[in-house]
């Protein structure tokens, strides 16, 4: 049993949607072994063509009034993995993104040096009907095999069948293979990457390379989007101008992150939590943000990072301020996801404490000032699911300075920690 | 070298910081708020409903306030009192609005465990709305809200009540020394803000709306008054001003010169129900067009703003109705049609007469629908007519917006068999499937040549599939934040009604034309397409 259950699905749609249920409907597939890229292509094309048998046979895609109906697009995702079970979790994925961001998405499987041809096709089409309008949003993914010296040049398979003149996005999930000379190939495609950091075999490696991808295009992350209540949360402790007085003064932020416990760990079992190569990774964002946006610089390592936690001491504009990142082990939640962060003051304002704890699908929140009442309150934390987090990083400006200057404040931060432990 | 007195610069500040701390750093804004998505939070401030028993509580301000929390634009420091005569506890009215959101909101069901602590700060309110003593006891509650919850004394007052109650109300509250504009901080926003919302209809006539606004402003400052019309709140009427400002493509043709003529259509296929007595002595052109129809038309109409600003804003739409010059009883006769239905059916249900309806009197002659031609006299709009309708019981519910372009200046194609081209149509549709769509003419592949009208088609609901806020959620933020851009302003709704008082008095008189009769489930009385035929236009059927 996968964690991806059909009512999993069907709850991304709902809320993806928020207009009602979405109708799915998929044309029968169009396979063909050892094909040629020219071959898709044109295949692709007869898919829209009103009088092609490919669409006759399934239900015309016709809107109301007998009008031709113009197909939903509004960009190209290429997105590259590394088998053919990954393949099939990101084709899920994308069943979830269609509605909000119709797409032409092409998955591509590397598998250099197997088999004789140099590719095997797969193409879908997928029609929603939108609640309320009789109308039908259609889009189509692409899953494409390549195979032998063609793997080492995916740009070429690829750039034939985008839709001119729509942006294009690279999602590459995983670790994606920095040095490789085709993840800069891909990249260069795109107007946008989205990555998921927190699956990163090497993660110093793959946060400074991220940094400086060289690009004329934005960086996404999902491990970035999954923060983004903590952001929030974080952010509306300091709305209130009588707790912002206590900015200046933080001298300690404490965060733990979810471990998963060592029996479900092993990376065969993916059911029962998915992998992530890098439980690390949000701790660090979170933790490069508030620093870059207070002015936090490195200063010393109190404890060099071991088991997943690690102590330092950074300089902030009015106080020193100590940083602790602690892993604990839980089920409750999925490994990688904060679990709390505090925040402490000092100084003359006053001592004050600014907690977010999360339980599950909820956080509670609570702020401690002296003289002033603590305010408790409990807020919906839902872990969002990977279609959302996409799906918000595709809706977003492709630059986002917030996080390109978190980043590299986490690489940093990560890099103080190790070095002390070397 | 430099880095050494950077160093000791950074050292420097943090021994004056230490002492600067203690005084308050409000004038510098939040470094966490930069650059997140959420940058419209709502100040800590404490929402009154003033008769928050009532229907409008249920149906439309405790499911927006849910979801405006689920979207986290609620800061924790928001407090709700209902005040009513009911007599109620703070727990009864707690539940109450519990199963309002159950019933009526976009996210269901509520979650308990953020219901139970938003509800911590709901409290309600028992007294009458005529009775100073309970005001009085409101404004000690009040403060002590301020004190406990951080609220800062910033209150929102929500008038869910009929419009005659409201001069009652304002004058209890500012007896109750509730009315404080507040303190006008350097940035131009205030501190202990108050803020009063209100509901249409904004008076009967010119000379009432005169009057209330006057007994309204005797109390608060325009800028503390929120006139809500809930289709400004619609994503595309806020898209409008995106799509016309945002884009080049558009507003160069958006004129005379190119545009042939507007149609906008505000159509429900429902009755009167359960509002036939209030229904009856207001009819079609009071409900509708003096506030959602003339807006539309001010939205779309209007020039460029110099800064995307409330007030700037509302200055265009005031002078385009200004434009609209009121008419004399011969235009009314000849540019309106008002028409009544009589029974027929609508979406398979059999619907009675109008005159039928319990409360109605037999022989009103209350229109429940209404077509009008109006014209703009500015340098953009002089000549295009726009047509606007509006009725119960029609087809569909519908608003859209259709703009007619003038046709191609030759039909090139006529040797080949084409006699005419269709003219393009952009439709701006507000609900129920927000969206715009443009419609051209295209060859259809073949030997011969032959044209038909295809559509280019955007759907909101198909390109972003966002969770589009529900209009009362836009709005009731906006009140909180401070921002009036979507509200309508006194001289506003005092213009509206200078533009529609000719038309009701024709009407009344008789010389106005007669009352047209059309069956329900119709597009109105065929005096409404002969209307537009006399232009050699039809009306489109959306």
């Amino acid at each position: 049993m996968t964690r991806a259950t059909a009512a999993d699905e069907k709850s991304v749609h709902r809320r993806l949607m928020r207009f009602g249920e979405a109708e799915s409907l998929t044309t029968p597939m169009w396979e063909e072994r050892d094909t040629s890229v020219h071959a898709v292509a044109q295949h692709l094309g007869s898919l829209w063509d009103a009088s092609s048998s490919a669409s006759a046979e399934s239900e015309p895609v016709v809107a109301e009034k007998g009008m031709p109906h113009a197909r939903a697009s509004v960009l190209n995702l290429i997105v590259t993995v590394v088998d053919d079970a990954a393949a099939d979790r990101v084709v899920h994925t994308l069943m979830g993104l269609g509605v909000r961001h119709p797409s032409r998405a092409i998955v591509l499987v590397p598998e250099p040096g197997r088999g004789t041809g140099p590719l095997d096709a797969r193409i879908s089409t997928h029609c929603n009907d939108v609640a309320g309008g009789g109308d039908r949003v259609c889009y189509e993914e692409v899953v494409l095999t390549v195979r032998g010296d063609a793997a080492a040049h995916l740009s070429g398979v690829v750039a034939p069948l985008l839709i001119h003149d729509l942006p294009t996005s690279v999602w590459w999930p995983g670790d994606p293979p920095f040095a490789d000379p085709v993840f800069d190939q891909l990249v260069e495609m795109g107007d946008h990457l989205i990555v998921d950091s927190s699956d990163f075999g090497d993660l110093l490696g793959g946060l400074r390379r991220l940094a400086n991808v060289r690009r004329r295009s934005g960086v996404g992350d999902l491990a970035w989007e999954r923060l983004r209540w903590w952001h929030e949360l974080t952010a509306q402790f300091f709305d209130a101008p009588r707790f912002r007085r206590y900015l200046p003064n933080l001298s300690r932020l404490h965060i733990r992150y979810a471990l998963a416990p060592a029996a479900s760990r092993s990376p065969q079992d993916k059911d029962v939590a998915p992998a992530v190569a890098a439980p690390m990774t949000q701790a660090l964002l979170y933790a490069g943000w508030i620093a870059t946006r207070l002015a936090w610089r490195r200063h010393r390592t109190l404890e060099p990072l071991g088991d997943g936690g690690f102590r330092l001491r950074l300089e902030g504009r009015y106080e020193m301020v100590e940083l602790l990142v602690q892993p604990t082990v839980t089920d409750e939640v999925d490994p990688g996801e904060l679990l709390s962060v505090r925040l402490a003051s000092v100084g003359e304002a006053g001592a004050a404490q600014f907690i977010i704890d999360r339980e599950r699908d909820d956080a509670i929140v609570a702020t401690n000032a002296d003289g002033m009442t603590a305010l408790l309150r409990r807020v919906s934390m839902e872990t969002p699911q990977e279609a959302e987090l996409l799906s918000s990083q595709l809706t977003m400006d492709v630059v986002d300075p917030l996080y390109e200057a978190a980043l590299r404040a986490a690489a940093i931060l990560l890099a103080c920690a190790r070095e002390a432990a070397a | 070298m430099a880095t050494r007195t950077a160093d000791a610069e950074r050292a420097g500040e943090r021994r004056r910081g230490r002492a600067r701390a203690a005084a308050p750093t409000e004038v510098r804004p939040n470094p966490l708020r930069e650059g997140l998505r959420l940058e419209r939070m709502a100040e800590p401030c404490t929402m009154i409903i003033c008769g928050a028993t009532g229907d409008l509580t249920d149906r439309k301000l405790a499911p927006a306030l849910y979801n405006t929390l689920l979207g986290g634009f609620l800061p924790p420091e928001f407090t709700v009192v209902g005040f009513a005569r009911r007599e109620l506890s703070d727990r009864d009215f707690r539940e109450h609005l519990l199963e309002s959101i159950n019933t009526h909101s976009r996210n269901r069901p509520v979650k308990p465990a953020i219901w139970e602590s938003f509800a911590r700060g709901i409290e309600y309110h028992r007294g009458d709305l005529d009775d100073p003593a309970a005001y009085r006891e409101l404004a000690k509650r009040l403060d002590r809200i301020d004190r406990d919850r951080g609220t800062a004394g910033n209150r929102l007052f929500y008038l869910a009540v009929p419009p005659n109650l409201y001069p009652e109300i304002v004058n209890q509250l500012d007896r109750a020394g509730l009315a404080a504009p507040g303190e006008r901080r350097r940035s131009g926003s205030r501190r202990g803000w108050t803020r009063v919302i209100i509901e249409k209809p904004f008076g009967w006539d010119v000379d009432s709306a005169r009057t209330l606004n006057r007994e309204l402003a005797e109390v608060f400052d325009e800028e503390q008054i929120y006139r809500i019309d809930h289709y400004l709140g619609k994503e595309t009427v806020q898209n409008m001003a995106v799509f016309r400002f945002g884009n080049g493509l558009f507003e160069p043709i958006w004129n005379r010169r190119y545009i042939d003529s507007v149609q906008i259509t505000v159509a429900e296929t429902v009755g009167v129900e359960g509002r036939s007595e209030f229904y009856d002595q207001t009819g079609a052109l009071r409900d509708i067009v003096q506030n959602h129809g003339l807006q539309l038309v001010a939205v779309f109409a209007m020039e460029p703003p110099v800064e995307f600003r409330a007030e700037d804003l509302r200055d265009e739409k005031l002078k385009v109705l200004r434009g609209v010059k009121p008419m004399s009883p011969a235009d009314v006769a000849a540019n309106t049609v008002r028409g009544q239905y009589v029974s027929g059916w609508v979406e398979g249900e059999r619907i009675q007469s109008y005159r039928d309806e319990s409360e109605v009197s037999p022989d009103s002659e209350t229109e429940t629908f209404v077509a009008l031609k109006l014209g703009i006299d500015s340098w953009r709009w002089a000549g295009v007519p726009f047509y606007l309708r509006t009725g119960k019981t029609l087809p569909s519910r519908v608003t859209e917006i259709a703009v007619q372009f003038k046709r191609a200046p030759l039909t090139l194609f006529a040797r080949a068999g084409v006699s005419q081209v269709e003219p393009n149509v952009l439709a701006i549709r507000v609900q129920p499937d927000e969206g715009i769509l443009l419609r051209f003419g295209a060859k259809v592949p073949g030997q011969g040549l032959q044209i038909r009208s295809v559509n280019m088609d955007f759907r909101y609901g198909a390109s972003f599939a966002v969770d589009s806020p529900d209009a009362y959620e836009t709005l009731l933020l906006d009140a909180m934040v401070g921002d009036p851009s979507l509200f309508t302003r006194d001289d506003e709704v005092e213009r509206a009604w200078e533009i529609l008082d000719p038309i009701l008095t024709a009407w009344g008189s008789g010389e106005g034309g007669p009352l047209h009769f059309y069956a329900a489930g119709s597009w109105g009385p065929p005096a409404a397409d002969e209307l537009l035929e006399r232009d050699g236009r039809t009306w489109r059927r959306p």
